[in-house]
This record gives C-alpha cells, structure tokens and sequence, in this order.
C-alpha cells in the first residue's frame, strides 16, 4: 500500500512536468506568431509605445497597404508563386520518373545509377564550382534558375524508391500482358496508387520552393526576378538599418515615421505575414501528409 | 586458337544482342534513369571537377574550361589551402562552427527526444495533438521568416521581451539581442531548437507507437512507475531511431546539426557588430567566393568543410555499428 502511493506521487510529479513541457513548447511556438499577427495589425506610432501582447491596440491595415506598395512586390509574388508551382510540378514529375525507373530490380546499370545518385548525398562541390556551372549554363540571372537545378531532389527520390519497390509486381501484371508500356502503366497504375505519396512530396517540394531564398540571393541580380522570401530579407534588413538610424541618431528618422501609420517595426510583421499565410493555409488540411511523408522517409532509415 | 576466339567472339555477341534486346524492352525506363543521371553530372559532378580549382589560380573569365587550363597554384598547389590556414579569421570561423555544431548537438538532439516522451504521456488525445500540430510548424517555416519573428521579439524599442524586462525594471536599458556579439550563439542555438524540435520528435513518437502495449501493463502489475516505464521501456525501445538520429546530426555537425541552419543563420542573423561571434565557415565560404570573389581561396575552404563532414559521417557511423549494431550503410 505504501509502495503504490509512493508511486503515485512520483505519477503526479510526472504528470506536472509532462504538462508544464508541453505547455511551454505550445506558448514559446504559437505566441511568436500570433504576436506578429497582431503587431502587423496595429498603428506603427502607437506600437512603439509597448504594452501591446494579446489585441491589437489600434487596429489598421495600413502596414497590410504598405507591403503592397513595396518596390517590385507584385512582380515577387509572381516570381514566387511561378517557381512553386512550375518548380513543383516539374520537379515532382522528374524525380517521380526517374525514382519509378531505378525501382526496378532488373533495370540494366540500375546499381550503377543507385551509387551515382547516394554519392551526392554525401559529397559535393561547394557552392563555388556550383556557381561557375550555373553561370555556364547561362542559368544565372534566370527565371529558369529556379526550375531546373532542382528538377531531381536526391532525398525525395530515395523515399519514393523505396515506396514504388513496395509496391506488387502482380498489380502490374494485368497491364503487361495487355501490352501497356512503362511509361502507359507509371501514369495508369503507379501514380493512382501512390496519390498519397506524390502529395507528400509535392508539399515538401512546394514548401521548399516557397521558402528558399539562396538561389535568389546568390544566382539573381535582376531585381525583376527575386521572390518574396528575398523582398522579405531586404525588407528586414533595411528595417534594421533604419531602426539602428533613429536610435543612434534621433532626429533623423523620427518625424517620417511617427507620423506615418505604419513603422518599420509593424510593417515588418505584416510583409512576414504575407510569406507564411499561404504555408499556415496549407497546413491544417495537408499536415497528415508531412507526418506520413516522414513515416515513409524513416521506414528507410 | 582462332576457333576460340570466333566462339569468345560469338558468345559476346550473343550477350550483346540479348542485353540490347533487355536495354531496348526497358526503354523507356533507361531513357528516364539516364536522365537523372545526366541531371546528377551536370549539377553534381560537374561541380566535384571544380574542387580543382582549389589548388589552382583560377580565373572566373575562363568560365568551365578554365577548371582544367588554369595554372596550378604556387607550394604544390596547396597555396589557398596555407593561406586558409594563416589567415587570421580562419581560427575565429572555425570556433564558431564548431562551437555552434556543438552547442547545437547538446540541445538540439536531446530537446525532440524529451518532448517526444513527454508528448507520448499525455492521456488526453485532443491536447496531444494540439500541440503536436502547432510543434511542427516552425518547420515549414523559412529561416527569414523566423529571423523576423526574432526580430519582433526581440528588438530594442518594440520587442516584446525587452519591453516586459523594462516595464517591470528589470533592466533599465533595452538589451541589443541582436546588434551584439554575447547574444549570437544563445539565439541560435534556441532559435534551432525551437525550428526543428516539433519536426524531429514525429519520427521518435512513430517509433513509441510500435511498442507493445503489454510491456507496460505487465510493468504496471508489477508496480512500476510511469518513470521507472519510460526509462525501461519507452527508450529502450526506441534505441535504435535514437542511434540514426544522432548519426544523421553528428554526421552534418558540420552544417549545424539536424536543421543544417549554421549557414542560414550566419547569412540572416549576423551583422557587422555579432560578425565575431556569428560568422561561420560556411558563411565565410560565401563571403570569400561570391563576395570577395576569390574563387579558387573559397573553394579551398569548402573542400576542407566538405572533408571534415565526410570523415564525422564514417566515424560515427562505424562508432554506431560496432557499439549499437545500427548504421546507414
């Protein structure tokens, strides 16, 4: 009797920790956003006052009107939205394609494939000689850029593999002795069966392009062809430049910008907001299909 | 003798036309196999031939070619490398990344297995997967938007904690988090953690869920207690993920860890005034090369990164295999 409350208690103990972990994990992940949320819905003048964690003080769009009127804005959302979708599309289809063919336990040189491919994973250039092959190519300072040197991503191949070599000869059978080709049984057979998989890597690959913004910063000149992740850096950075101004030397930024509805310290929130909404869009519907994509990834490993 | 070699002759042929009649029956699947494998040359094994301009004095107007006709650099070739070596930011990058990797090991790795646990003892089915949903957010979430949100937060004149450290005279002064080199390593190491500890923690809840149930309850008609559970069963059970795990984070220590965020954040969060304390080697990479361009310098210097990650990906992987049995290849 002694031994069993004693053990309770120590449950209890538990229990507390256990909750006051994931407590804190919840806070520390959602307040960041939510605080940006309602920082990019407040007056800039008034927030500098402070006080502001729960409900925007003074409600305004203007730091919303503001995004929009950045420099090249529009243009960077097209440049966004066309690499994620083409980016995705063509990439998925490649990697789709050429995962499905090394799948194949009798595919001639399929060891010879496998091997190039897993060394990679492991070694590669740097991103000086990268850079030497891209301008080569006549990649650099081109939409194109963003599309093709990431037509084949090595990881989403290996889970793909090893989800289409699961897959049992005898549903393609039927196909075969019908007469169909590879290719007529990949889109016919394969690709209806594994809805779940080319949506899980689809979402890895639009996320990814939708977030990445290295190859704007180091390929792209042009301010024409930036995304939005790179309009988002530029914009945070001259924020920060322009916040270091007014603090070192007060007057010189003071009157443009409390005079202003919107400051750099709400307009920043607002262009953020801007990035991450169509990722938090997607993301309720479509999470059950990141956790089965790393399921399917970890069964690998 | 030329019998043999017509009938060596005969049976080659023979070979050859059967495997070019197997070639041709999967053609359609060489034809996309091969294309990936043109992919892989041109954008990664071009660029390996380019390491050679490590050792050579290259210039950027020879374009592809000039990987090959360029001059050999002075000392053997090995003179980018002496110069790494000599210069003076080289020990300060190399401190950073390493301390940085590190630092990122200690917390990084431990803090998914922790909430993993924790996650797996909660009863309550709702709230479990609250917060699981909203853990693995920051994920999907680009470095530059979590820049940002530090930003936000952390500013001088709105951030929220400065504000609530002065409001309640805590301090007197807004601290400069990020205008100031003492603060670098903490925000990212806690900003790496916050990133990827909801993601890495799915992988470990989906190894707890092929426990089997019975061990428990038949450790529970002996007494034990929840502690005394997890300890004996939930992480032994999860060895060998844990073990895969951490050969993936030692393995790209390097890079910074599980997120690979050393980089990224180097890029985004440093400035001139943290420079000290952020720069690391793959920002230095970037820096020299594209910046400064110094091409050949750069290359070095990636080589030399690229070098370090391969041998930490052997030796902890062979480490594994002969301790835990468990390894990637």
């Amino acid at each position: 009797m002694k031994r069993l409350r004693k053990d309770n208690s120590g449950d209890a103990i538990l229990d507390i920790i256990v909750y006051v972990i994931i407590t804190l994990v919840f806070i520390t992940t959602f307040y960041p956003f939510y605080y940006s949320i309602i920082m990019s819905f407040n007056e800039g003048s008034d927030a500098v006052r402070g006080g502001i964690y729960f409900w925007p003080r003074k409600f305004t769009l203007e730091n919303y009107k503001a995004v929009m009127s950045i420099d090249y804005i529009y243009t960077a959302m097209l440049v966004s939205i066309a690499r994620t979708v083409i980016g995705t599309i063509c990439s998925l289809s490649f990697t789709g394609l050429f995962a499905y063919s090394i799948s194949h336990k009798n595919l001639m040189f399929r060891n010879f494939y496998i091997t190039l491919m897993i060394i990679t994973l492991y070694f590669s250039g740097g991103l000086v000689p990268y850079y030497m092959v891209l301008k080569e190519l006549g990649l650099i300072n081109s939409f194109l850029v963003y599309i093709i040197p990431n037509l084949l991503g090595v990881f989403n191949a290996i889970i793909m593999m090893s989800f289409f070599r699961e897959i049992p000869d005898s549903l393609k059978e039927a196909a075969i002795i019908d007469g169909a080709n590879d290719l007529k049984i990949f889109f016919k057979i394969i690709v209806p069966i594994s809805t779940p998989l080319f949506a899980t890597i689809a979402l890895y690959m639009g996320v990814w392009h939708w977030n990445t913004w290295n190859d704007a910063a180091f390929f792209v000149t042009k301010k024409s062809l930036k995304t939005m992740s790179y309009v988002l850096i530029s914009l945070i950075n001259q924020t920060e430049s322009a916040a270091r101004i007014t603090e070192t030397s007060g007057a010189l930024g003071t009157t443009n910008v409390h005079r202003s509805k919107y400051t750099a310290e709400t307009l920043r929130p607002a262009a953020m907001m801007v990035v991450v909404l169509p990722i938090i869009c997607v993301y309720p519907f479509l999470q059950k299909y990141f956790v089965k994509g790393i399921m399917i990834g970890s069964i690998k490993g | 003798m030329n019998d043999g070699k017509i009938a060596v002759n005969s049976t080659f042929k023979k070979r050859f036309t059967k495997g070019m009649k197997k070639f041709l029956a999967q053609r359609y699947l060489q034809l996309f196999a091969i294309l990936g494998t043109i992919f892989l040359i041109v954008f990664c094994y071009a660029p390996m031939t380019g390491i050679i301009i490590a050792f050579k004095d290259y210039k950027v107007s020879t374009g592809f070619a000039g990987f090959f006709t360029s001059k050999w650099a002075s000392n053997n070739g090995m003179k980018h490398f002496i110069d790494l070596f000599k210069s003076s930011a080289f020990p300060m990058v190399m401190r950073n990344t390493i301390v940085l990797s590190l630092l990122k090991l200690i917390f990084s790795f431990p803090a998914p297995i922790l909430f993993a646990i924790a996650l797996n003892e909660v009863r309550n089915a709702k709230i479990k997967r609250v917060v699981q949903t909203v853990s693995y957010l920051p994920h999907f979430i680009s470095w530059v938007v979590v820049y940002g949100l530090v930003f936000t937060f952390l500013n001088t004149s709105t951030g929220v904690i400065n504000r609530v450290l002065v409001e309640n005279n805590i301090i007197s002064q807004p601290i400069e988090f990020l205008a100031s080199p003492d603060y670098f390593w903490a925000l990212a190491v806690i900003t790496d953690v916050w990133k990827e500890l909801g993601w890495w923690s799915i992988i470990f809840l989906a190894a707890m869920a092929g426990i089997d149930q019975n061990l428990y309850e038949a450790a529970k008609v002996d007494g034990a207690s929840r502690l005394r559970c997890i300890w004996h069963i939930t992480l032994p059970s999860i060895k060998g993920t844990i073990m895969v795990v951490l050969i993936l984070s030692v393995g790209s220590l390097m890079t910074g860890g599980l997120g690979g965020s050393n980089f990224e954040q180097s890029f985004l969060m440093g400035n001139k005034v943290n420079y000290e304390k952020s720069a690391v080697l793959g920002y230095f990479i970037y820096e020299t090369g594209l910046v400064n361009l110094r091409y050949s310098y750069a290359t070095a210097a990636g080589l030399f990164q690229s070098m370090i990650s391969l041998v930490l990906v052997f030796i902890t992987n062979t480490l594994s295999k002969k301790t835990t049995g468990y390894g990637l290849f």
